[in-house]
């Protein structure tokens, strides 16, 4: 999965150095073993030798061990610091979100994600953001625990009812972003899916003038209809 | 108790009474340990039916084998039979059957509580599993709140998983507090700490640290079940309650839980290397004290679990060094196994074969976890099958390999007869190719794809079809492997060779008692010299055989 966000860059890097570190340990491991088993099976007259590690080989040991997880440890924190960084939207991004991330409310719920937009225009299931801006997703949830993954955009992150939780990205290109909810959430849960539009800002623009019409139109239709005596 | 003057072991016959109501009515640590250790066995065919029935259900894409809703049961069930009805109970079996033979005690300080303990295991079995009369959880491994709240899941189904998991919870408390009274109190003479085997210091570490997570959980659990039926708000948002709160108390306890089940194996494979290998173990202080470590910090390490929740940067970086933090004892442990077979003459029997099994699982699993570790990455990897993956690659390798190496090293002691090697072979080479056909995919399938966990299904044009099919063959590859096992027990029983009360040549106590051994465990509190007594005795054995052999020879009119 290719990364389209500077936030997933470091991610992605990161995952690397992690696969590395975590090949480095299994295979010297099972290295080992293999050796062990291969060169010390028993044969006839051959005599194990009685010995027991001293102190000072343990402390070698714990001290290899040790300068292997600090090394760990401050490359994570380095690239989780990268990546944490909130972008600025770029010269292709939308106007109105230079000085201040454009943010989008989003909100989990048994098994659909709604997305409210700055001009009170709503969608479900499909987010449409602007390329090369840097989009703020301020995730609620208002029944159970869900989690918010778009890989390709930016790291998952828990919407928990009663909290709220970010996740920031600047999408670089335009095309359709596919995730699906990460935490157990009950009977569809399999089928809680999302999908992000990437496109220009100007279609951004007509996309949520248009939907807070459509809206509008539909909210009027039914008033109308209530007014009328008619049920809906 | 361990007087000069001699005990009063029996006064009178006992009443001879059927055999199974006298194994359920006896508090005798063996007796209370060998229904554990069957139990588990049996629950772990459960879990590996369970596991079965959702891998096929996600063969294929899109697949309507099981219904969502069966198909969460099984997750549910399968998350409580695996974890609170077998790992567990596997491991803490072991344990209360060998610990006390280990340090030389000739039963254990608070029997009864043992009893009770078994007992509650027993009734948390059956509640889990009587709620299959209505019907079963539908909440998850982990029944996260606010799911496992009666406004998402109205049935009975979180009620029964609670208080089931909550007896059996319950039921381990008993028996740690039992085990540690045991250890701290009823060591033969001369068995200071510093010669206590290595199996049974794991057991007083468990013990201790059910001891601290296991009323956590209970603590939860009561929380769960007062805000599904007596109004209670813990976990319920909106009225001063925290979703996030059961997601702290929970992790502490599954990940408490899950640095027991590689204690429990880590310190068997300690105790069946240096047999196996003729050579003592490495370092005997930098083993168990890598345990004591391993049962600190991993527990503290709960909120790795947590690092995609609303919590500050702070706690993220604070699980992360606990988490990492565990790469030093747990290389050290895994450093002075493998050290102690250098050098050695290893005979390559089933017990060691499982043993170097697990310890490649456990590698495999843990190499993974030090990604999931790293704060970004988990941001990633958190929830994708490549954490069912590493999660299963360790507890598989501690649970099933390491608990089969216990198993196949100890059944002559538990029953008197040997298991078939043969099979025993089998077995092991079927689950070991196995284990690596049924995760390596979801390996894949989680780093490059992203394929959600706990899901009853995955689209179609995800790219994870292949990979899905081949861990779905794996896991009935492993499924057999491990049938394999369960058989060979059942035939072994009453089959298998006969064994000698020293199987194995082994170093500690528990080879000095009979196999299986006599209900009193030793007629006479073994004098312990070092931290081998069981080779001190057969030296012991030797030079006075060579004694009598030369005064014999002396004595001889010469011709």
């Amino acid at each position: 999965m290719a990364p389209h966000s500077p936030g997933t860059d470091q991610i992605d890097t990161l995952l690397w150095i992690g696969f590395v570190a975590a090949t480095i340990v299994i295979v010297a491991i099972n290295v080992a073993l293999i050796y062990a088993v291969h060169c010390y099976r028993g044969s006839r007259g051959a005599e194990p030798r009685q010995i027991r590690g001293g102190r000072r080989t343990q402390f070698r040991a714990a001290a290899g061990l040790t300068v292997f997880a600090v090394a760990i440890f401050v490359v994570s924190v380095i690239y989780t610091g990268k990546a944490r960084e909130t972008p600025t939207t770029g010269p292709a991004g939308l106007a109105s979100a230079r000085s201040a991330p454009l943010k989008i409310e989003t909100t989990g719920q048994q098994w659909l994600w709604r997305y409210d937009y700055p001009n009170e225009a709503f969608s479900y299931y499909k987010l449409v953001v602007p390329v090369d801006t840097t989009v703020e997703l301020d995730l609620v949830s208002t029944d159970v625990i869900h989690t918010w993954d778009v890989p390709q955009l930016a790291g998952k992150r828990d919407a928990v009812p009663g909290k709220t939780n970010h996740v920031v990205f600047r999408a670089d290109e335009e095309g359709v972003y596919h995730g699906q909810a990460a935490t157990f959430s009950g009977q569809a849960y399999g089928a809680m899916r999302t999908e992000v539009d990437v496109v220009s800002p100007q279609e951004y623009e007509d996309f949520i003038k248009r939907q807070k019409t459509d809206i509008q139109a539909a909210q009027d239709r039914v008033v109308g209809l209530i007014e009328k005596g008619e049920v809906p | 108790m361990n007087g000069t003057s001699p005990e009063v072991v029996v006064d009178g016959f006992p009443r001879r009474r059927p055999r199974w109501i006298a194994i359920a009515t006896s508090a005798d640590h063996k007796d209370v340990g060998r229904v554990m250790i069957v139990g588990a066995l049996g629950f772990l065919f459960i879990a590996v039916v369970e596991l079965l029935l959702m891998r096929l259900q996600l063969a294929v894409p899109e697949n309507s084998l099981l219904t969502p809703v069966t198909f969460n049961r099984m997750l549910s069930l399968y998350g409580a039979t695996a974890i609170f009805l077998f790992a567990i109970p596997l491991a803490f079996g072991l344990f209360y059957y060998l610990a006390p033979l280990q340090v030389g005690a000739r039963g254990t300080a608070l029997p009864r509580l043992g009893q009770i303990g078994l007992w509650l295991y027993i009734a948390g079995a059956t509640v889990l599993y009587a709620g299959f009369l209505f019907t079963p959880s539908e909440a998850g491994v982990n029944p996260l709140a606010p799911l496992s709240e009666l406004a998402f899941l109205p049935n009975n189904g979180v009620d029964a998983w609670a208080a089931a998991n909550g007896l059996a919870t319950l039921g381990f408390v008993l028996i740690a507090i039992n085990l540690v009274a045991t250890l701290r109190r009823m060591r033969a003479p001369g068995m200071a700490w510093r010669r206590v085997p290595v199996f049974a210091w794991a057991a007083a570490i468990c013990s201790w640290l059910m001891l601290v997570i296991g009323p956590v959980m209970l603590a939860a659990i009561s929380m769960l079940l007062i805000d599904r039926n007596f109004d209670g708000i813990f976990f319920a948002d909106g009225s001063g309650g925290a979703p996030l709160l059961w997601e702290h108390l929970s992790w502490i306890f599954y990940t408490g839980a899950y640095m027991l089940i590689l204690i429990t194996a880590l310190g068997a494979i300690a105790e069946i290397i240096p047999v196996f290998a003729h050579k003592p173990l490495f370092n005997r202080a930098a083993v168990t004290g890598s345990l004591v470590a391993i049962a600190v910090i991993g527990t503290l390490a709960w909120m790795q679990n947590m690092l995609t929740s609303p919590i500050g940067i702070g706690w993220m970086y604070f699980a992360m060094v606990m988490s990492l933090a565990l790469i030093v004892p747990f290389g050290l442990v895994i450093f002075n196994l493998i050290a102690t077979m250098i050098g050695g003459t290893l005979q390559m029997r089933a017990p060691l074969l499982f043993s170097l099994g697990a310890i490649s699982a456990i590698s495999i699993g843990l190499g993974s976890e030090i990604s999931h570790s790293m704060v970004a990455v988990a941001w990633r990897l958190h929830n994708t099958t490549d954490a069912t993956a590493a999660t299963h690659f360790a507890l598989i390798g501690g649970s099933v390999f390491g608990g089969f190496a216990a198993l196949h090293y100890w059944f002559p002691k538990l029953t008197g007869r040997t298991m078939g090697e043969t099979l025993a072979r089998l077995s092991f080479w079927t689950m070991a190719i196995g284990i690596l056909v049924a995760f390596v995919p979801l390996f894949l399938a989680g780093t490059d794809h992203g394929q959600v966990v706990d899901a009853y299904k995955f689209f179609s044009g995800t790219g994870v079809s292949a990979e899905n099919l081949i861990a779905t063959i794996g896991t009935f590859i492993l499924a057999t492997g491990i049938l394999l096992t369960l058989i060979n027990a059942i035939l072994s029983r009453t089959n298998g060779a006969r064994a000698g009360h020293d199987q194995w040549g082994g170093n500690t106590l528990e080879w000095f008692a009979l196999s299986p051994p006599e209900p009193h465990n030793f007629d006479v509190p073994p004098d312990v010299r070092s931290d081998q007594p069981m080779r001190d005795i057969r030296e012991a054995i030797a030079n006075r055989t060579r004694r009598d052999e030369r005064a014999a020879r002396e004595t001889q009119p010469v011709a």
